[in-house]
């Protein structure tokens, strides 16, 4: 019950039969969401990325833990997790940035690149929405820092379209790290 | 204070010479000094009690999990008999003998050799028994994991290598007092609602650490975005917007051995509740109107029972809100207004030392163990979205003391002195009834000054 309460809505199971294939049209435009949401995000364009939001966005970013190779299902932690957001708690976080003077973590803010490859697109039991599977790379550039903090990562989305246009109605993050190697998650992934 | 003065660095500094104890300031050096940072791994770390977790992330014999304890990996591991805390350092050869995070096991086995021990840290032996691969000289009993002496308070797990040292009890000193408060007041105690986030900062763990000890100055800039957009903003009943002042009057608390804590008066909260002056107010009225973080209406009774007429006093009208364990942990007792009500959130921080340059910030969050799960879900929200790797208050902190690390190198910077200079004049508050010493009114600076003079008294110390 707690453990219920506390975790995310479990993912639909990604099924190989239901896998668009590379290339054809649907696989294209959600690939051409994908690229056009990383420019956003790289460009702070993050008011209008909040209108690709659907009001009951679901977005969480597990825990990891090193645990065995027999164990490996039990490497991803999903009660305290590092982002466990909802619509609101979102645009929050974005006005946070586009809406004060003191969001010191992101202001100056970083120079990012979200470089996104390996997309599988798979229909679900839902006509209009589709589980998107993809691997995400991040580069973070702070301040004269002579380093990049790199977050790579594996993302669980569901896309759903609305009225013709593709939203984001879910993301899991999960990301490699045990110990997160950048000083915060202030940037969107 | 100063028991030896003659401790110096290797180009001649006497430590002692690093803090100013008239004019209340410290030199920047202490901030990254290679130095200072294996002496403070052996003179504070080594020494004092500190913070590993709690117990309620083990609640199975056998269970276990892999901590820092200052710069040295520890097993946590539960058996029939309790909690102990080992070095998780083979005796053999010096493997680790767990690389896990976490896991359930009554025999650790060290994959290198095949040396095996017990939860507690006892040798159970190594392969081949006939053939005595651990040889003659030293007895099983001697061949066991170095064991740390354990505490549990409050379901809070702390440990030290200072086998013959003080109390834990000695240790709190008169911040026991206040921390019963937090940690004690109900019948079946509190729980962790996970494992805790983990992430790395490029900065010396005494930048957190210093601030951990209570700095309300840094709120007031660092985290303006708090009456900006977020849930401290004003209603416009009084006056709307933008300053965090109101929240920075109170008392605060600093003790012997530097455990230090905020407690933030709640008038205003009761009286936009209640509409009634809280004078007026019983305290029962008040912890019904303004219940503690994660209290519910059911749970007030425990609260009466358990905590003292005094401690209720102080719950009621300024209770510790945040506020550190020396040497590196720091609590958060935090009432958030939100649209549904007033939401408590609870977090447990360790800032581990990772070199000189480096620290691993562990966040825990945390609940009573008879909050509703629908509150416990709904605090948890909150405290990831505020605190901790993504938390929209603590990513501005995680900018911040990198710089100052970086700052600290300089070969002019280096020289420059941390001020703390801001007191508190006027005493304790009239009819305030708990111990320590006890500022009154706006923050001042008192409670990261008394960090620092017993970081010093550590470092100075004959032995």
């Amino acid at each position: 019950m707690l453990q219920n309460l506390l975790e995310p809505t479990p993912l639909p199971p990604s099924v190989r039969a239901n896998r668009l294939a590379i290339g054809s049209p649907e696989y294209n435009e959600i690939l051409d969401f994908l690229y056009d949401e990383a420019e956003m995000l790289d460009n702070l364009r993050l008011a209008e990325w909040g209108e690709l939001l659907t009001q009951d966005l679901e977005y969480n970013a597990p825990l990891r833990h090193t645990r065995s190779t027999a164990q490996f299902d039990q490497t991803y932690i999903r009660t305290v997790q590092h982002l466990h957001e909802s619509y609101g708690s979102m645009l929050m976080r974005i006005k946070r940035i586009t809406d004060t003077k003191s969001a010191w973590g992101e202001d100056p803010p970083s120079r990012v690149k979200r470089m996104v490859s390996n997309v599988r697109v798979y229909k679900t039991d839902k006509a209009d929405e589709y589980k998107v599977e993809s691997y995400l790379l991040v580069t973070r550039s702070r301040f004269d820092f002579d380093y990049f903090d790199l977050i790579p990562c594996v993302r669980y989305d569901i896309l759903r379209r609305i009225e013709g246009s593709l939203k984001l109605a879910r993301r899991e993050i999960l990301l490699d790290q045990v110990v997160i190697g950048t000083p915060n998650l202030g940037i969107i992934l | 204070m100063q028991k030896n003065s003659q401790r110096t660095l290797a180009d001649g500094t006497r430590i002692s010479d690093l803090i100013n104890l008239e004019t209340r300031e410290v030199a920047m050096r202490t901030l990254s000094d290679p130095e200072l940072y294996e002496l403070e791994m052996e003179r504070i770390f080594a020494k004092t009690w500190v913070f590993l977790g709690h117990e309620t992330e083990i609640p199975k014999s056998g269970d276990f999990m892999v901590r820092d304890l200052g710069s040295d990996s520890v097993l946590v591991t539960r058996d029939k008999d309790g909690i102990n805390v080992s070095l998780n350092v083979c005796p053999h050869r010096g493997m680790k003998i767990s690389t896990l995070d976490c896991g359930n096991t009554q025999a650790h086995v060290c994959i290198y050799h095949g040396w095996a021990f017990k939860p507690n840290g006892d040798f159970i032996g190594a392969p081949v028994e006939k053939e005595s691969m651990h040889g003659k000289l030293l007895t099983k009993e001697q061949l066991g994991l170095k064991k740390a002496r354990v505490t549990i308070y409050g379901g809070l797990i702390f440990a030290t290598w200072n086998i013959d040292g003080p109390s834990f009890d000695e240790f709190l000193g008169d911040a026991k007092w206040y921390f019963d408060t937090l940690w004690c007041r109900t019948d079946k105690g509190m729980e962790v609602l996970g494992p805790p986030q983990r992430f790395t900062i490029r900065a010396n763990w005494k930048t957190a650490c210093e601030q951990s000890a209570s700095d309300g100055f840094h709120v007031l800039t660092l985290h303006r975005w708090l009456s900006e957009v977020g849930p401290y903003r004003k209603p416009g009943s009084e006056g709307g917007g933008g300053d965090l002042t109101p929240e920075m009057y109170g008392s605060e608390v600093y003790t012997a051995h530097a455990h230090t804590m905020r407690c933030i008066e709640l008038d205003r909260k009761i009286r936009r509740l209640t509409g009634k002056d809280p004078s007026e107010l019983s305290v029962k009225e008040k912890l019904e109107a303004l219940p503690p973080p994660g209290v519910t209406q059911e749970m007030i009774p425990e609260l009466l029972r358990n905590l003292s007429e005094d401690q209720l006093k102080v719950i009621t009208w300024r209770p510790p809100q945040v506020g550190n364990f020396f040497p590196n942990g720091l609590f958060e007792f935090v009432y958030i207004p939100t649209p549904d009500g007033v939401i408590g959130v609870m977090a447990l921080h360790a800032y581990v030392p990772k070199g000189p340059d480096k620290l691993e910030f562990v966040n825990w969050i945390l609940a009573e163990k008879d909050t509703p799960p629908e509150l416990k879900a709904t605090m948890l929200r909150l405290g990831v979205q505020l605190l901790g790797t993504s938390g929209m208050v603590e990513q501005d902190d995680s900018d911040t003391w990198p710089h100052q690390t970086i700052a600290a190198k300089g070969a002019v910077s280096k020289h420059i002195t941390l001020k703390y200079q801001a007191m508190y004049e006027t005493g304790k508050p009239e009819g305030w009834p708990g111990p320590g010493d006890v500022g009154d009114g706006f923050t001042k600076d008192d409670t990261q000054w008394r960090w620092w003079q017993y970081w010093h008294e550590l470092m100075t110390a004959e032995s």
